[in-house]
């Protein structure tokens, strides 16, 4: 079933930043949100994960541990890359003390292995770079076996070739965990190599709903403007 | 009119003080909220004793040269005073006693406590500042890990047991910084100095002292926690939050100071 949001609304003081939008994410399917910046992509991440309260609507979701991806990877400073990613393991109420030590070592070299950094276990997040953070920030993600992920503009501030690999690790890692993905992104070639189908926003209402080839089809006239990044169109900045 | 009305100084006062009256019972809303949440987490309690003595280390060991300093130094310039006018006075035999008093009952717990403020509390609250405006807290929640129990529990126990120690601490060095300089500036034996101040010390100054250091450590650690919890709005938010924690807790322990000298001394 993966992810079901129906009729949503989040309004902050007098201002509706979702405006009663629905779509469905299947089991092993990645949904790409778009929009302008303050369109409210990274407010339908919040709701969905909890972190905020929605005011009305519905998310009804198959169960089992949603996990995010943050935009700035999120990393505890504090912690090593083998406390980051067994976190959840050692310190979640449910999971406390369900793991010897020998079996989180053997989980977190799995998941570092799958997201291609093994042996870094005892670097700190200073030590790595900005890629390889989100990397281990995906690792982190799954150490629980989500059903949902969501990411946060997981390529941004990442050079090209760096972006092309973690894109290329969302798709992997949905073949891997066959959950029910959301992207929120900004750009065309994550859109285009990773996402099954696409949601525009604007406004907190949603103007666009289809596949990525639709999208880059340009046959609405949102569509059009943000396929060719042009300031002239339906959808205005700051507005 | 209305505009004439809005541009008064009276009005202009009067709103300063609404809106700082306004923050004033939020930051107090909030703190009571985190001490609710931190207290409801200790009927699950599962810090490991690492963390715990990890955050001891940090409260007790990184602020000991800080508050020795601190405490050591008022003690010398109160000795250096009153040890001359005393002997002077031919109350020599008096001075031991008047400066235990004085450190045991005030001047170690109150001067260890701004130390540690200073030191600790900011280092606190800028912490958890941090992590909250870099989307750290947001991620213990996503990963279902309650932050505030995460966080806090290690702290305020820390914070609540080291107190004791770091004052008691202080305490010594500054009666032994008094005996010093009562030595230098005004010829006061040693002996003297201690002799008297068995006369100036009683059970009820030691324990009343150990419980303000006990109520010190824990509001401080409260505090500084939950004023960084709050923080938003980036490296600004970060300042904001410190700064708050640092005031909050100095108003803090001098009301808690006042309280308990009324309830013990008075």
């Amino acid at each position: 079933m993966g992810i079901q949001v129906k009729n949503l609304v989040k309004a902050f003081e007098d201002k509706t930043v979702i405006d009663d939008i629905s779509f469905n994410v299947d089991d092993g399917k990645i949904l790409s949100i778009v929009g302008f910046s303050g369109s409210g992509k990274s407010t339908v991440l919040k709701l969905i994960s909890g972190l905020i309260e929605k005011d009305s609507g519905e998310i009804i979701t198959s169960g089992g541990d949603i996990a995010m991806v943050f935009q700035y990877s999120a990393l505890f400073d504090s912690l090593n890359v083998f406390d980051n990613i067994s976190f959840a393991l050692q310190e979640r109420k449910d999971l406390r003390g369900k793991y010897t030590q020998k079996e989180l070592e053997k989980i977190v070299a799995e998941k570092l292995e799958l997201v291609g950094l093994s042996g870094i276990e005892n670097k700190f997040p200073a030590e790595l770079s900005g890629g390889m953070q989100k990397r281990v920030s995906f690792a982190r993600a799954i150490v629980t076996e989500p059903k949902i992920i969501l990411y946060d503009e997981p390529t941004a501030g990442l050079d090209p070739i760096s972006s092309t690999l973690i894109e290329d690790y969302i798709v992997r890692l949905k073949n891997e965990t066959n959950a029910a993905s959301i992207v929120v992104t900004h750009q065309m070639s994550t859109i285009r190599r990773t996402a099954d189908s696409v949601l525009m926003l604007y406004n907190g209402k949603v103007v666009f709903e289809g596949t990525p080839d639709e999208l880059c089809a340009e046959k609405t006239d949102y569509t059009k403007q943000f396929v060719n990044a042009t300031i002239e169109g339906p959808m205005k900045i700051n507005a | 009119m209305r505009v004439i009305y809005k541009s008064t100084y009276t009005y202009k006062v009067f709103k300063l003080f609404y809106e700082q009256c306004e923050v004033f019972i939020s930051t107090l809303g909030e703190i009571m909220f985190y001490c609710i949440e931190f207290l409801k987490g200790l009927r699950n309690f599962n810090t490991s004793f690492k963390e715990i003595m990890d955050q001891c280390a940090r409260f007790g060991v990184s602020s000991l040269p800080i508050t020795l300093s601190i405490v050591g130094m008022t003690s010398i310039i109160v000795s250096m005073q009153v040890a001359g006018e005393m002997v002077k006075q031919g109350g020599g035999n008096y001075v031991g006693m008047l400066m235990a008093m004085l450190i045991v009952r005030e001047e170690g717990a109150i001067m260890a406590g701004f130390a540690i403020i200073s030191m600790i509390g900011s280092s606190l609250a800028s912490e958890i500042a941090t992590m909250k405006v870099t989307e750290q807290l947001d991620a213990i929640q996503v990963l279902k890990v309650n932050p505030v129990h995460y966080l806090f529990t290690p702290r305020i126990i820390a914070g609540t047991l080291m107190m004791p120690l770091v004052v008691i601490l202080a305490s010594l060095f500054g009666m032994a910084g008094g005996a010093a300089a009562a030595n230098i500036t005004s010829g006061l034996s040693f002996k003297a100095y201690f002799d008297s101040v068995w006369f100036g010390l009683s059970m009820h100054d030691l324990n009343v002292c150990i419980l303000k250091s006990i109520c010190f450590g824990f509001a401080i650690t409260l505090i500084s926690c939950s004023c960084g919890m709050a923080a938003k709005d980036g490296a600004k938010g970060v300042g904001i939050a410190t700064t708050k924690a640092v005031v909050w807790s100095f108003v803090a322990i001098v009301i808690i100071d006042l309280l308990i000298a009324a309830a013990f001394f008075y």
